[in-house]
């Protein structure tokens, strides 16, 4: 337990010497802040622009708090995500790649204690970015269109913020199994390709844990209901426990 | 007892066999030489000792507890310096330390007394920069520093010195010198003067196979010595000594050197005798006549011929 604590708060340390926590913190703070900006203003500037060209006619109507969920869902989804998994790529791709954890091994860590603290810690740390990037959205949100409804609010946030962890999950396998940051990367990237094309089977769609990045916004105005998310929810918390038994009995195999 | 014993271990990558059936033991309170040309196999015999690597076959036990790969729990007896030590570059190092007391579960009070006192003996202490700008040779004493924090009954060093200047080379072996008699050593260097100097065993493998083991003394008295040098003022002396007939029987497959040679005999008293006698007839003064003493270099090279 010690030890778990001990390497948890090396992981911190790394994060903040290293800037990844400011530099996530910042990336989701802008797409927090952005998204509802987006939403409110772009009918003015595609306004401004169909202004300067009369024979163009653009009819777009009145913005609302959905479309800043909307937009908020797919800019974390996208952007946020490809942000997580960059920063994220070095977790165990750079330690076992560059051997500082050799060091940390021969002290007598044990190496499910390594995967343990390095998926705890980069939870952490999401956890809290994406707690401050809905923070901003909401604020903004709030502002510009005063209250509105919102239905199912915490399993909306609840889906992506388990499917970030599902690719953290990804990243440390990957990092794992091929002790390279590019193979890490190429393995969750490729992950998420898989995911988009079974998304082309109607039948499998519930299923996938892609979904939970994608029909968040769906899910907030209650278009959606709590029964369509929960297959897709239970694959991807099995999908990160299977992966993180993955890793550990991987790492425990694996010659250094 | 003996802290680490290996029996019949055998490694190969792909194809490529690497420890080929190897068996030694280490005493406790000795400094273990561990010798072998680049690539014999010094490094996979020492990451396999450490969990790191899965030996083929045999097996390998610390304290009298087998190693098993990937488990660490022989660990806790084993200080370890690779060769080359990676460290966290955004830590200093008295956080590297703490980490390390840590995860081997050492007290918040003896981390921190025992973390100064080995970095005053490895001369860190003081030093407040973080690793990230380090020299080698500071990273090579951080390195001491870190394997010795919770007391191993072994430490092992993978060419602890290979890599650093004279003068970095003299404090890494003057600290080795220093724990030698609190902690077991094994060290693995393929600089033979070093391990003259401070080893009290070594073990030399070449192509994955024991070639040669035992203490410095059981070693050199084994291989006694069987060259005689003897070097002359000038050419024609050393011609009118090789010419005579009193010391035909040695110079067969005599090795000359300039005004030098050295003859390989058995019976070296039987040798000497005769060499002076002629020396003396002959009214031929060497400038120098010298019994060849076996070094670790002459050992070194006939065992990986």
């Amino acid at each position: 337990m010690r030890a778990y604590a001990a390497f948890c708060n090396k992981e911190f340390m790394e994060s903040v010497r290293t800037y990844k926590l400011f530099i996530m913190g910042a990336v989701f703070l802008l797409l927090g802040m952005m998204s509802p900006l987006l939403a409110r203003f772009t009918p003015a500037i595609l306004e401004a622009v169909a202004g300067e060209m009369p024979e163009m006619v653009i009819i777009i109507p009145e913005p609302s708090a959905y479309d800043s969920w909307l937009q908020f869902f797919s800019n974390i989804g996208q952007m946020g995500l490809l942000a997580l998994v960059i920063v994220f790529s070095g977790l165990t791709a750079g330690e076992i790649g560059k051997g500082t954890v050799i060091n940390m091994l021969t002290k007598g860590l044990s190496r499910g204690t390594v995967i343990f603290s390095k998926l705890s810690a980069a939870a952490a740390i999401w956890t809290v970015c994406y707690l401050l990037s809905i923070l901003a959205a909401f604020a903004y949100t709030a502002y510009f269109w005063g209250a509105h409804e919102t239905h199912h609010v915490f399993l909306s946030f609840f889906s992506m913020w388990l499917y970030g962890i599902l690719l953290i999950a990804f990243v440390i396998f990957g990092g794992i199994l091929t002790a390279s940051i590019y193979g890490s990367m190429l393995l969750t990237g490729g992950v998420v390709v898989v995911m988009m094309l079974i998304n082309i089977l109607p039948g499998a769609r519930p299923y996938n844990p892609i979904t939970l990045s994608g029909e968040n916004a769906l899910l907030l105005t209650a278009q959606r209901t709590v029964s369509d998310f929960a297959p897709a929810l239970i694959v991807c918390a099995a999908l990160i426990l299977l992966l993180t038994a993955g890793s550990v009995a991987v790492f425990n195999k694996k010659q250094l | 007892m003996d802290i680490l014993r290996v029996e019949n271990v055998s490694k190969s990558f792909g194809g490529n066999k690497v420890i080929d059936g190897l068996s030694f033991a280490v005493p406790e309170n000795s400094v273990f030489g561990f010798l072998g040309q680049n690539g014999a196999g010094k490094t996979t015999t020492m990451k396999m000792a450490l969990g790191l690597l899965k030996p083929d076959g045999g097996e390998m036990y610390i304290c009298g507890e087998q190693v098993s790969c990937g488990q660490t729990n022989t660990n806790r007896h084993i200080g370890y310096l690779p060769d080359v030590p990676e460290f966290y570059p955004y830590m200093r190092p008295k956080e590297y330390l703490r980490l390390c007391g840590e995860i081997t579960g050492l007290s918040n009070d003896i981390i921190k007394s025992r973390g100064a006192e080995l970095l005053a003996l490895v001369g860190l202490e003081g030093v407040n920069k973080k690793i990230g700008g380090f020299s080698r040779g500071m990273k090579q004493r951080l390195g001491i520093a870190q394997a010795l924090l919770n007391e191993p009954k072994l430490l092992i060093c993978d060419e602890p010195t290979s890599a650093l200047d004279p003068i970095g080379r003299k404090e890494i072996l003057d600290i080795l010198q220093q724990v030698k008699g609190k902690t077991t050593v094994v060290f693995s260097t393929h600089i033979l003067s070093d391990v003259e100097r401070i080893c009290d065993r070594i073990a030399v493998i070449s192509k994955g196979r024991l070639v040669l083991s035992g203490t410095i003394q059981e070693l050199k008295a084994r291989h006694r010595a069987d060259g005689l040098t003897v070097e002359f003022a000038s050419p024609g002396d050393l011609d009118r000594f090789m010419g005579d007939p009193h010391v035909a029987p040695y110079t067969e497959g005599a090795a000359q050197n300039g005004l030098g040679v050295t003859l390989h005999v058995n019976d070296m008293a039987a040798a000497q005798t005769a060499v002076i006698e002629t020396l003396a007839q002959g009214r031929i003064l060497p400038l120098k006549l010298e019994v060849m003493e076996p070094t670790i270099e002459s050992l070194f090279l006939e065992v990986t011929k």
